[in-house]
C-alpha cells in the first residue's frame, strides 16, 4: 500500500467514470437495446438481486473454493519445484525448456485431458487451475532463490552449513516475499481459468452463472457476476497482499 | 429458491448415507461388499438445449427410478465437445448427441457406439433478423450464415437447403468476398449466435431450440425455415450409448430407454407441462425461462410454415429409428461440405452404417410396452416400421 487510500479511491472512481461513459455512448444506442444490461444500473440492479439469492451465494462459495484448493495444490507441487530450480543449477538446466515448453500452452488445451484423468468434473476443474497457476508459481519461486544475496550463502557455507541447512535457513525465509508474489499472479490466472473451467459439468460458480446469462442472453446478470468477480478478486489480493506486507516486515526487522 | 435449497440438502444428505455406508462396509470384508454391490448409478449428459428433453423428463418424473433404476440428476456441460469428450472418457453412460455424431464416432474414430432410439425429431430452425430480406434459401446467397458445429444435421440440412437453390456452401474467412452464389458457413457456439444476428454479424443462424425461441422472443427474430418444415419429422438428437456398457448392462439399458420413451410420450401430451418443468421457473435443468420454451414445445403457427399439410411439430418425440431416415443422413453426410478430413465417409456405405449404428431392440421392447409405434406417430398401417423420407425445399 505504497500510494495511499486515496489515490485507490480515486482509481476505483476513474474506472466506474470509464464504464460510465463507454456503455453510456455505446449501449445507449437503439440498435443495441438488447444489450443495455450492460449499462451500471441494470448491472447494479441484477447484482442487488444476486445478493438476495442462495443460487448466486453456493456459487461464489464454490468458485472461490476451486480457486483455492487449485492455487493451494499448484503451491503444494510449485514451491518445492521452484526452490530445488533456483538451487540446483543442474536441475534448473533440465527443467528449463520443459517448463517453458508447458509455460505457452493455455490451459484450457488440456480440457479433454482433464477430462480423461479425472473421475469427477470438479476435480477437472481443479486440474484446470493447477495447470494454469503452476508455471508462475514455479519461476517466481525459482527468481526469488536467484535473487538471494551470494555473500550470505558464502558465508553459510564458511561455516559448514550443509544444503539442508541452507535451504532450510537462508533459501527459504529469504524467498518468501517472491513466493507470495507468485500466489498473488496464480490468483489472477485462476480466475480467467475458472470461466471456460466451469463450461464442465459443474452445477454452480459465477463461471457457472455468466454462462447462464450467455445462453438466455441476460447481460445485465452477466455484467453482475463480473462485478462479484471483480470484487472478489480485489479482496483476495488484499489478502495476499496484507500477508506479503506482514513477511516484509519480518525479514527487514 | 427454496425448492432448490431442500434438493441440495436432500441430496447431500442422500450422498452422506451412501458415503457412511461405504465405509462402514468397506471396515467389514472388501471382498463381499464388492460381491454384493449394487449397480454403480446411471450417468446423464446432457447440454441446455430442448433436444435433451426426454432424458430430463425421465429424470424429472421419476421415470428412471419407478424402472428400479439408481440415476443422478443429469449433469449439464455447455458444448458438443465437452460432451462427447465426457461421453468418452466414461463419464456418461447414457446421452443424447446430434445423429451425424455419432456416426463420426463410430466409423471415423472406430469407437464403438450405437444409437439406440431417435432422442426427438424437428427441433430446429433456420432463423434471421426480423427485419431480414431473407425468406427463403435461394435469399441466402452471398450470406453469412452460422452453423453450431461441422457434424451436425443443422449443416447438413442447411447445406440440402442451399445446394437445391443452386447455391454453394463455401468455408471462408468472414472478410473474404462472396460470389452471388456462395453461402459462407462457419461454425459458432450456439448461445453466440443470437447476439451475433443482432448485432449483423451473421445474416442467419441455423440451430436448436431454445436459442431460436429466444431470437424470437428478446429481438423479436423470425424463423425463416423449421427443419421440420425442410425434411418432415426428421431425426435429430439420437440417444447414445457405448457397445460394451449395452453389452454389459442389457437390463439396465432396457429399463433407461424404457423411462426415456415413457417421456417421451409424456411431452407428447403435455408440452406446456413439459416446457414449465425443463424451464428455470420449474426443476431448472435449462437456464431459460418458462415463456422462451412455452414457444418450443407449442405447436407452430401454421402462416409460419411452407408445408401446413405436413402437420408438423416443432419438436416431435418419435422413438424409432427409422433405417430409411438412417440411410438418408448418412448419404447426405457425403454431400456436406465440413472444415477437417472426411475421408472416412466416401467409402462408407450407407446401408452398412445404417446397420451397425443403430441397435432398435431395446426402442421396439419400449414401445410395445406403450401401446406401440402408432402411440407415437401416425405411421403407415401395415409397414409401420418404415416410411418415405419426405423433403421439399422451397
Amino acid at each position: 500500500m505504497a500510494f495511499g487510500w486515496k489515490y485507490e479511491i480515486l482509481g476505483l472512481a476513474l474506472f466506474v467514470g470509464i464504464w460510465l461513459l463507454v456503455t453510456g455512448l455505446v449501449f445507449t444506442r437503439p440498435q443495441y437495446s438488447q444489450f443495455k444490461g450492460f449499462l451500471p444500473g441494470p448491472t447494479l440492479a441484477a447484482l442487488m438481486d444476486a445478493f438476495q439469492d442462495s443460487r448466486f451465494w453456493i456459487s461464489v462459495f464454490s468458485s472461490l473454493r476451486r480457486i483455492l484448493v487449485g492455487i493451494f495444490l499448484a503451491a503444494t507441487i510449485g514451491f518445492p519445484l521452484g526452490i530445488f530450480m533456483g538451487f540446483y543449477p543442474k536441475f534448473r538446466g533440465l527443467s528449463y525448456s520443459p517448463l517453458q515448453f508447458i509455460r505457452m500452452i493455455s490451459p484450457l488445451s488440456w480440457m479433454p485431458v482433464a477430462l480423461l484423468l479425472f473421475a469427477s468434473f470438479e476435480s477437472a476443474v481443479y486440474f484446470l487451475i493447477v495447470m494454469a497457476t503452476i508455471c508462475p508459481i514455479i519461476l517466481n519461486t525459482t527468481i526469488g532463490v536467484l535473487n538471494i544475496n551470494p555473500q550470505w550463502i558464502k558465508m553459510a557455507l564458511n561455516q559448514g552449513a550443509t544444503n539442508t541447512q541452507l535451504i532450510l535457513t537462508i533459501v527459504i525465509p529469504s524467498s518468501l516475499p517472491h513466493m507470495l508474489t507468485s500466489l498473488r499472479l496464480a490468483l489472477g490466472v485462476a480466475w480467467i481459468v475458472l470461466v471456460p473451467a466451469e463450461f464442465l459439468g459443474v452445477s454452480s460458480g459465477l463461471g457457472y452463472l455468466i454462462n447462464d446469462a450467455r445462453d438466455t442472453m441476460e447481460y445485465d446478470k452477466l455484467m453482475a457476476m463480473i462485478i462479484a468477480i471483480g470484487i472478489l478478486g480485489f479482496i483476495l489480493d488484499r489478502f495476499f497482499q496484507r500477508l506479503q506486507h506482514k513477511f516484509n516486515r519480518s525479514w527487514n526487522e | 429458491m427454496v425448492l432448490e435449497g431442500k434438493h441440495m440438502k436432500n441430496r447431500s444428505r442422500r450422498n452422506f448415507l451412501k458415503t457412511a455406508a461405504a465405509t462402514c462396509s468397506g471396515l467389514i470384508l472388501p471382498g463381499l461388499v464388492s460381491a454384493f454391490a449394487q449397480q454403480p448409478p446411471l450417468k446423464l449428459g446432457y447440454l441446455p438445449i430442448t433436444d435433451a428433453t426426454p432424458l430430463l423428463v425421465a429424470h424429472g418424473l421419476g421415470y428412471f427410478a419407478q424402472e428400479g433404476l439408481e440415476v443422478e440428476r443429469p449433469v449439464m456441460v455447455r458444448s458438443w465437445k465437452i460432451l462427447t469428450e465426457s461421453f468418452l472418457a466414461g463419464k456418461f453412460d447414457l446421452t443424447h448427441m446430434l445423429f451425424p455424431i455419432p456416426v463420426w464416432m463410430r466409423f471415423k474414430q472406430k469407437n464403438p457406439v450405437k444409437v439406440l432410439a431417435w432422442d426427438h425429431t424437428n427441433g430446429s430452425a433456420v432463423t434471421v433478423r426480423g427485419d431480414s430480406e431473407i425468406f427463403n434459401f435461394l435469399d441466402l446467397g452471398g450470406k453469412q450464415v452460422a452453423v453450431p458445429s461441422w457434424y451436425s444435421m443443422h449443416n447438413l440440412i442447411l447445406q440440402m437447403g442451399i445446394r437445391t437453390q443452386g447455391l454453394v456452401p463455401v468455408i471462408k474467412p468472414q472478410s473474404a468476398k462472396l460470389a452471388p452464389n456462395e453461402v459462407n458457413l462457419f461454425v459458432l457456439s450456439p448461445p453466440d449466435m443470437p447476439p451475433a444476428l443482432l448485432g449483423k454479424r451473421i445474416d442467419a443462424f441455423i440451430v436448436a431450440d431454445p436459442f431460436n425461441a429466444l431470437a424470437q422472443e428478446k429481438f423479436n427474430a423470425r424463423i425463416m425455415r423449421f427443419s421440420g418444415d425442410i425434411w418432415k419429422n426428421h431425426p435429430c438428437c439420437v440417444i447414445v450409448a457405448a457397445e460394451s456398457f449395452i453389452n454389459k448392462n442389457r437390463v439396465v439399458v432396457q429399463k433407461a430407454v424404457n423411462a426415456v420413451v415413457r417421456a417421451q410420450a409424456w411431452c407428447q401430451k403435455n408440452p406446456k407441462e413439459t416446457a414449465h418443468l425443463l424451464s428455470r421457473d420449474g426443476e431448472g435443468y435449462l437456464p431459460v425461462p418458462e415463456s422462451v420454451l412455452a414457444r418450443v414445445f407449442e405447436p407452430p403457427k401454421k402462416t409460419e410454415l411452407v408445408h401446413p399439410d405436413w402437420n408438423v411439430e416443432r419438436i416431435g418425440f418419435q422413438p424409432f429409428p427409422f433405417p430409411s431416415a438412417t440411410r438418408f443422413i448418412v448419404e447426405q453426410m457425403k454431400k456436406t461440405r465440413v472444415e477437417g478430413d472426411t475421408d472416412f465417409l466416401a467409402s462408407l456405405d450407407a446401408g452398412r452404417a445404417t446397420a451397425e449404428l443403430v441397435d432398435d431392440s431395446f426402442v421396439r421392447k419400449a414401445m410395445d410396452e406403450m401401446g406401440g409405434i402408432h402411440t407415437f406417430c401416425d405411421c403407415n398401417i401395415e409397414t409401420p416400421f418404415s416410411r418415405e423420407e419426405i423433403v421439399e425445399i422451397n
